[in-house]
């Protein structure tokens, strides 16, 4: 006979409830002491060896890094499209497509780099990211929700490009590019309101205002939101631009082909254009934000530009210089594969000059914290005669005169091999030329007009400034485009005859936009200074004070290094699955007059 | 070759940025430090403390380090010397310590010619801190008097001022303490930027008064749309029912 064992004895199965519920009452007051304790969020985490603000500086710049490419190329690869389909030139079509082929492996980079920094918010800063998410809820799961529909919008734009490739079934193809576009910007305007509340939270938000008790739509749509928003959307443009033109340029380097140079070449063209055109405009939308940062607060606009981040600005000069200078050089050198360019080439010089003379003035410092030691070195305040470009007449004339002289550049780049037949074709030139003269002029005037009255008034100088140059910009394209109409060739564009030289310019473009990017992003989050979000929750972590420029100039070459060898990496990777799609540009005969470039 | 040449433009350039970022003025934005001094602090330590918050924290140095934007302070000014020579010439009959003190806690009540109003959110420095800060512009070529005492006596100010607004049964004293005049004009008093207490009454009922104190963003009133979301909604909170009570009899008398 087999025991039935303890559990089957009468006895026992008696026992059996009383046994349970001894043994859950021992269990209840063994752990009552850890039930008593009430759970507490801790406010901060650590991260080994760098630091938590040094990891989530890193995880945020890369994932912004990203999602700028992300959403900067499908603006011109849209563009592209349509100049495909109205021009009727398949090569612009061929050039979407290639665009969209990065974009496609680039998106993943952009969820991952994202997931890092929410995970490294969630563990390193759980109070801020509660706090955030309380008041952010609703837009978090939208943003989800976008991020879902632009992911599907991308694989079907990307994937249906050859299935819908003519007539109404194009047109079809090209709405979905417009869709991924509208997708991307809503994603980013929504992820923008949540930074741009850490810095201008409304006004009545207080240290004693519970999360719940903020209103959802002051928060989200607060004061510098909406020029964020419009910042960003030029700057990614600028930035795709650059990295499209830096792989281009690579690829040029590498090929074996003259086909394949001839195409990359052209590619790189468009992504220098692209990036060039978009920085122009750059500035007028960075004063905007700067003047929102002023009237929120005062001080935040103060510390801003004189306060501790006063060199930050002479930084920025220099960066932007090498920009225009870069960008320009890149013209310069690619107008000798032009034919008929060379009228053009005395030119160049005083170009460069007044190019140089700008950036010289634009880096000048004046308003800065200076020690005691600094300022008997100087012998005052000011130095005797950098004092004088230090100001802003000084350098808003710079910038100005800066800008018409790339785009001049631009428009001797797009004239070096036509040759107009309009009969209005002289009068038209002189018109053009009338503009530059007159808008210089009145750039020069107000510049120099500006140091004999007060600063009020001399602020509103900038604005007669800038649209004497925008004014020149438009017009002059205006006309530019009526009198090349039926234009003849002086001959086709010799694409893929480029120097070496030119290529590593493209890079140092693409290089200095990541980096100025990173310098930019650390002025923008940096004038919170010790707040979290600004005079409403303060930062009570080790890192509260705000770096100086040393450390972070370190850390932004660091994520640049990251972000260029992960793009390097993932383009490689996608060459492995495609072949590049050719253009056949530097093959195809150029007979019909101004159908070159 | 093309990848190692590639890689060395990069590195070069972006050695090249790092440089000159780390060759220029290092300047850290520090945290304002956090003060508490009993009545016996020496002098030594407030100007000490005041010059760290000076020179740091407290962002002075941003606009008083350059003679463009704010007098300097710690130089001269007009040729009538550093603030702690000049502070006991520029309101007749008042003190450098007392003159220091009230530019500080009321940056809009003497202002230079030719100056804008100072940005200083004095709310946000404890009373050792706007002492010790004082203390520091006198010892600027002056003799420092402030002493322990005074920061004892602002402390015990300010507790009694946030238990006599708490307290408070008198609508204009209220009004003061929860900033109304802010925003809103009661007979000369405050800013005319919100809508005017003046006669409020006969606008609007007493029921309709006490939903725009409780609930402001509810109703907004006509012609002030732009304005929604800009008054505080806790104000229920930071009232007591008696208060909000006499708030909206006192303006529905407003006739």
């Amino acid at each position: 006979m087999r025991d039935r064992g303890l559990a089957a004895r009468p006895g026992f199965r008696a026992l059996l409830p009383v046994v349970v519920l001894t043994a859950l009452v021992a269990l209840f007051l063994a752990a009552e002491p850890a039930l008593a304790q009430e759970y507490t969020v801790r406010e901060y985490g650590n991260f080994p060896i760098i630091g938590s603000r040094a990891a989530i500086w890193l995880a945020a710049q890369l994932h912004l890094f990203f999602a700028a490419f992300v959403l900067g190329v499908p603006m011109f690869a849209v563009v592209a499209e349509a100049i495909g389909i109205y021009g009727g030139e398949e090569r612009y079509d061929k050039l979407a497509k290639e665009f969209t082929r990065l974009l496609l492996v680039s998106y993943s980079a952009t969820a991952i780099w994202g997931a890092i920094l929410v995970f490294g918010l969630v563990t390193l800063y759980p109070r801020v990211w509660g706090y955030l998410s309380e008041i952010f809820a609703v837009s978090m799961w939208l943003y989800v929700g976008l991020f879902f529909f632009e992911s599907f919008t991308l694989y079907l734009y990307y994937y249906g490009w050859d299935h819908w490739k003519k007539g109404r079934a194009k047109w079809g193809h090209w709405g979905l590019g417009i869709l991924l576009n509208a997708w991307g910007t809503a994603v980013m305007f929504i992820a923008n309101s949540w930074l741009t509340y850490m810095m201008s939270p409304p006004a009545e938000v207080t240290p004693d205002t519970a999360p719940a008790m903020v209103q959802f739509w002051s928060a989200f749509a607060n004061a510098t939101w909406m020029p964020i928003n419009i910042h960003r959307l030029i700057a990614n443009v600028v930035f795709g631009g650059a990295i499209v033109g830096a792989y281009a340029a690579y690829r040029f380097l590498s090929c074996r082909t003259d086909e394949e140079r001839a195409h990359y070449d052209w590619m790189g063209y468009i992504g220098n254009v692209v990036a060039i055109s978009a920085l122009i405009v750059l500035p007028f939308a960075g004063y905007w934000l700067g003047r929102e940062i002023y009237e929120f607060n005062q001080q935040m606009g103060t510390t801003m530009m004189g306060g501790f981040m006063s060199w930050l600005w002479v930084v920025q000069a220099f960066l932007i210089g090498v920009l225009f200078l870069t960008g320009n050089y890149y013209l310069w050198v690619g107008m000798g594969r032009i034919p008929g360019a060379e009228r053009f080439k005395p030119y160049t010089k005083w170009m460069l000059a007044v190019l140089v003379l700008g950036v010289i003035v634009w880096a000048t410092p004046r308003n800065m914290i200076a020690n005691r030691d600094e300022i008997t070195a100087m012998g005052g305040q000011f130095h005797p005669f950098l004092g004088v470009l230090g100001v802003m007449s000084a350098k808003n004339t710079a910038v100005n005169l800066m800008i018409l002289t790339t785009f001049l550049s631009f428009l001797l780049y797009r004239r070096a091999n036509r040759r107009p037949v309009v009969g209005w074709a002289r009068q038209g030139t002189t018109i053009q030329g009338a503009f530059f003269v007159i808008s210089a002029a009145i750039v020069l005037f107000y510049g120099i007009y500006g140091y004999f009255v007060p600063a009020i008034v001399r602020i509103g100088f900038s604005v007669y400034q800038v649209l004497a140059v925008l004014t020149t910009i438009v017009a002059v394209v205006a006309i530019d485009i009526a009198m090349m109409r039926g234009s003849e060739s002086r001959g086709a564009i010799r694409w893929g005859q480029m120097p070496e030289r030119s290529q590593y310019a493209l890079f140092i473009l693409a290089v200095t936009f990541t980096w100025l990017m990173g310098l930019m992003g650390f002025a923008r989050s940096g004038i919170r200074q010790h707040w979290h979000v600004f005079e409403v929750m303060r930062d009570n972590s080790v890192d509260a004070a705000t770096p100086a420029l040393g450390y972070a100039s370190t850390i932004i070459s660091v994520c640049v290094l990251i972000f260029l060898g992960l793009v390097a990496f993932i383009f490689w990777v996608g060459s492995l699955a495609e072949r590049p799609v050719i253009s056949g540009v530097g093959s195809e005969p150029v007979p019909t007059p101004a159908a070159a470039d | 070759m093309t990848n190692l040449k590639v890689f060395v433009v990069v590195i070069l350039t972006l050695g090249g940025y790092t440089w000159v970022a780390n060759a220029i003025p290092q300047l850290e934005s520090v945290v304002p430090v956090e003060l508490s001094f009993s009545a016996d602090v020496t002098e030594a330590e407030l100007v000490a403390a005041g010059e760290e918050l000076f020179r740091g924290g407290a962002g002075c140095m941003t606009c008083h380090g350059l003679p463009t934007r704010a007098p300097n302070l710690l130089s001269d000014h007009a040729g009538e010397g550093t603030i702690g020579q000049r502070c006991d010439t520029r309101v007749e009959g008042q003190d450098c310590k007392t003159y220091l003190h009230e530019s500080l806690t009321d940056p809009t009540a003497y202002v230079l010619e030719g100056f804008d109003p100072m940005v200083f959110a004095a709310g946000l420095y404890s009373p050792s801190q706007i002492w010790a800060i004082v203390a520091f512009l006198q010892a600027q070529g002056g003799e420092v008097t402030v002493t322990g005492q005074d920061i004892v006596a602002a402390r015990e100010a300010a507790a009694a001022s946030a238990g006599s607004a708490a307290a408070s049964l008198d609508p204009r004293e209220i009004m003061r303490n929860t900033l109304c005049f802010g925003c809103h004009t009661l007979g000369d008093e405050g800013v005319a930027l919100g809508p005017s207490f003046n006669e409020m009454g006969a606008r609007i009922d007493a029921e309709r008064i006490r939903r725009s104190i409780l609930d402001p963003n509810a109703e907004i009133a006509e012609g002030y749309e732009h304005l929604a979301g800009s008054m505080p909604p806790n104000l229920g909170e930071l009232l007591t029912d008696q208060q909000v009570d006499v708030l909206v009899e006192f303006l529905a008398s407003q006739r």
